[in-house]
């Protein structure tokens, strides 16, 4: 069965729409930068909870941002669809944290003032992801995924195995993230928050920057293609995942669940490895993963391994929403016949020597494969094809 | 499909109890959840260190295996509305108290919704399918379809369960819910779906469903039941959780009175009760005495427990 792509919708520090992304990623501009309230590096969305709530003209209900960034990221990928009861449509959204923002906002008051507040019930996951769907119209299959850092990946599997398994026609799929002091402490507190812009894949690497985001891809199969006459930008070649089962938050010292979760990835795409292009790696910037997912890419490619980068050095790790915003830059990379740049690569590890790609160069681009990994040893790799 | 397996830890002896079913009386609101021995299941440096939905979880999944007979599940997938809201506000409380110095990330590191389903992983070593959902009320039943995809695309033992704590300062259910009298309640329900039926005696998952955001559960529990090949007379018993008079009355309309019983007062309120149910039906149909499910030996479960959302599963003796 083909599923394809016919739809992205994207916001992060590096733009508001997908456009504005692929300029920031081929000119090579950052988004990461120092945050005026916390002093930290982060990849901020250049947008208020205020101008989008008006944007959207919502009514002053408590929205968390979470489904703030979620809905302009939406609503760009589902652009003029229409709900029509004869395609069966879903949305899976995923986010780590729901809607933690407005949550430790509330509780933080509660607590020094003593004052409860019904609406700390915005962190229930789903309700982000219902507050999208009521926007789009879509009522039926409305799921959330959480499986931390994954979980934007995780998602379009999802949809895609709903669309196989012949529960649905099509779907929008994707993730969303704000930035809340709780990840902003709890990744400092592991002590591994780099102070600079982070350096995937670089010898001296010093940890990660976070950032906050949203991305979906609307995703048909062949009858809803043929009822929406919508145009495939390119199509969801196949899926996996596996865990590492090493640690609750470090990757495993040979990368055994992120080269499971490629394999699986490129069993299900049906191709060899030497079949993919360009790999969209998890790339964060830890001492840990980075080095973690190379070893995987050695056991996995051997000693031909595809050009690779992480984006991560433009938009900082958005967790949740990391593996759609990611899963947007493949399709790009596809559509633009182009490897991606990683940004602030000097010294290759010396446990590998791997380079990853630094500039925005063209290519022949047939197969993508992006990685997204999370706490909890989950691991999962998407492959996009060239429609 | 078969359910080769069940385990539910709740207010209620349910625990290693097969037979529960017919002893289970209303909940009592002053009902603690009845916590099993976990050293049976857990080691005791990790278990001082996990909140009630994480051993709750393990020591059902444990059992479950043990029930099964079998080494390692293809796939792990919980649904949890609130995931480890205990560990969130532990770290949240650490923010506070730590006014901007330095903080432990013990708390925070097992503060994800997927924690639950990562650590019954790491416990087995287990390197399949992982994963985690939490759509609120409808959290168990997109765990079981994704179980049921899991076993078509060609897994043989998958091990599902339904999994939340009770945590009432940082989610108040009553404001969610708007009604006062209501009985939140922790607990954790876990089952190994499998491909073959393996010469046990094991009852039958036919379907389950996910409707969120709906105007009807008439249109949708009718769609559900034809697409399946069964009308509303087939079923023996519906177990029913509804929050309010119009899905009351909608429900009255489908079935005959004496086909009704509403879980949730057994059950109490969570989230992911369905779960419970699913065991409290499983449980009822192994041990057949119940009058309704003598002629019609199948249950539906239908969660209405939110309003606009509704989850349904079919199982068979």
């Amino acid at each position: 069965m083909k599923i394809f792509v016919t739809g992205i919708g994207i916001v992060t520090a590096i733009g508001l729409d997908a456009e504005e992304n692929l300029n920031s990623l081929g000119s090579l501009t950052t988004g990461i930068s120092r945050s005026n309230s916390s002093g930290l590096m982060l990849g901020e969305v250049k947008l208020s909870n205020e101008e989008l709530m008006n944007k959207f003209q919502l009514p002053a209900e408590d929205y968390s941002r979470t489904s703030l960034l979620g809905l302009l990221a939406a609503t760009e990928a589902w652009a003029n669809n229409k709900i029509d009861k004869i395609i069966r449509t879903g949305i899976i959204s995923s986010t780590s944290v729901g809607g933690m923002d407005r949550t430790e906002k509330y509780y933080f008051d509660a607590r020094k003032n003593g004052i409860a507040n019904s609406s700390l019930m915005t962190h229930c996951n789903g309700r982000t992801t219902e507050r999208i769907a009521a926007r789009l119209g879509i009522s039926g299959y409305i799921g959330t995924v959480s499986t931390a850092c994954s979980s934007g990946a995780n998602a379009i599997m999802q949809g895609a195995r709903l669309m196989e398994g012949n529960k649905l026609d099509r779907v929008i799929a994707g993730g969303s993230e704000p930035l809340a002091d709780f990840d902003i402490k709890g990744f400092s507190s592991l002590g591994i928050y780099d102070n600079a812009i982070c350096k995937p894949f670089d010898d001296n690497r010093m940890g990660l920057n976070l950032g906050e985001g949203a991305a979906f891809l609307v995703l048909e199969n062949e009858y809803s293609i043929s009822i929406s006459n919508n145009k495939p930008i390119c199509m969801l070649a196949g899926w996996g995942n596996a865990t590492d089962a090493f640690h609750q938050t470090a990757s495993s010292p040979d990368g055994k669940g992120a080269a499971l979760a490629m394999t699986n990835a490129m069993v299900k795409s049906g191709i060899t490895v030497d079949k993919i292009d360009y790999v969209n790696a998890h790339g964060t910037g830890t001492g840990n993963n980075d080095l973690s997912e190379s070893m995987a890419f050695k056991s996995v490619f051997g000693n031909n391994l595809p050009a690779f980068s992480s984006t991560k050095g433009f938009t900082g790790h958005t967790l949740a929403a990391a593996g759609a915003i990611e899963a947007v830059y493949c399709v790009q990379a596809i559509q633009k016949q182009t490897v991606l740049p990683n940004l602030n690569f000097t010294t290759p590890m010396k446990e590998t020597g791997m380079k990853p790609a630094t500039g925005f160069q063209r290519a022949n681009i047939e197969f993508v494969l992006s990685n997204s990994f999370g706490f909890g040893g989950n691991c999962t790799s998407l492959i996009f094809q060239k429609a | 499909m078969y359910i080769s397996a069940a385990s539910t830890i709740s207010h209620h002896p349910t625990f290693r109890n097969k037979g529960f079913s017919s002893q289970l009386r209303e909940l009592d609101p002053a009902s603690e959840l009845i916590r099993p021995d976990y050293s049976d299941y857990i080691p005791a440096m990790e278990r001082r260190r996990m909140s009630d939905v994480q051993k709750m979880s393990i020591a059902c999944s444990l059992d479950c295996m043990q029930q099964a007979g079998i080494g390692q599940p293809d796939a792990i997938i919980v649904g949890t509305s609130m995931g480890c809201c205990v560990n969130i506000r532990s770290f949240l409380d650490k923010i506070l108290s730590a006014n901007g110095g330095p903080l432990s990330p013990t708390s925070f590191i097992v503060s994800t919704h997927n924690t639950v389903a990562g650590q019954i992983a790491l416990l087995l070593k287990n390197h399949g399918y992982n994963m985690t959902h939490t759509q609120n009320s409808l959290s168990f039943e997109q765990a079981l379809m994704d179980a049921m995809l899991g076993i078509k695309e060609g897994f043989q033992h998958v091990l599902v369960g339904g999994a939340d704590e009770e945590e009432q300062s940082l989610y108040n259910m009553r404001a969610k819910l708007n009604i006062e009298q209501l009985h939140p309640v922790s607990g954790a329900s876990f089952f190994i779906l499998s491909g073959d039926h393996g010469g046990s005696e094991g009852v039958n998952l036919l379907d389950a469903g996910s409707y969120g955001l709906i105007d009807s559960i008439t249109d949708c529990t009718e769609h559900f039941l034809l697409s399946g090949g069964q009308s509303a007379k087939d079923i023996g018993l519906v177990l029913y959780a509804v929050n309010d008079k119009k899905g009351m009355a909608e429900l009255n309309s489908i079935f005959r009175r004496e086909q009704l019983f509403d879980y949730q007062i057994v059950a109490g309120t969570s989230f992911t009760n369905s779960a419970f149910a699913m065991h409290y039906g499983i449980d009822m149909l192994l041990d057949g005495s119940n009058p309704g499910l003598r002629e019609h030996k199948k249950i539906l479960i239908c969660n209405n427990v939110i309003p606009e959302n509704l989850g349904l599963i079919l199982l068979a003796a």
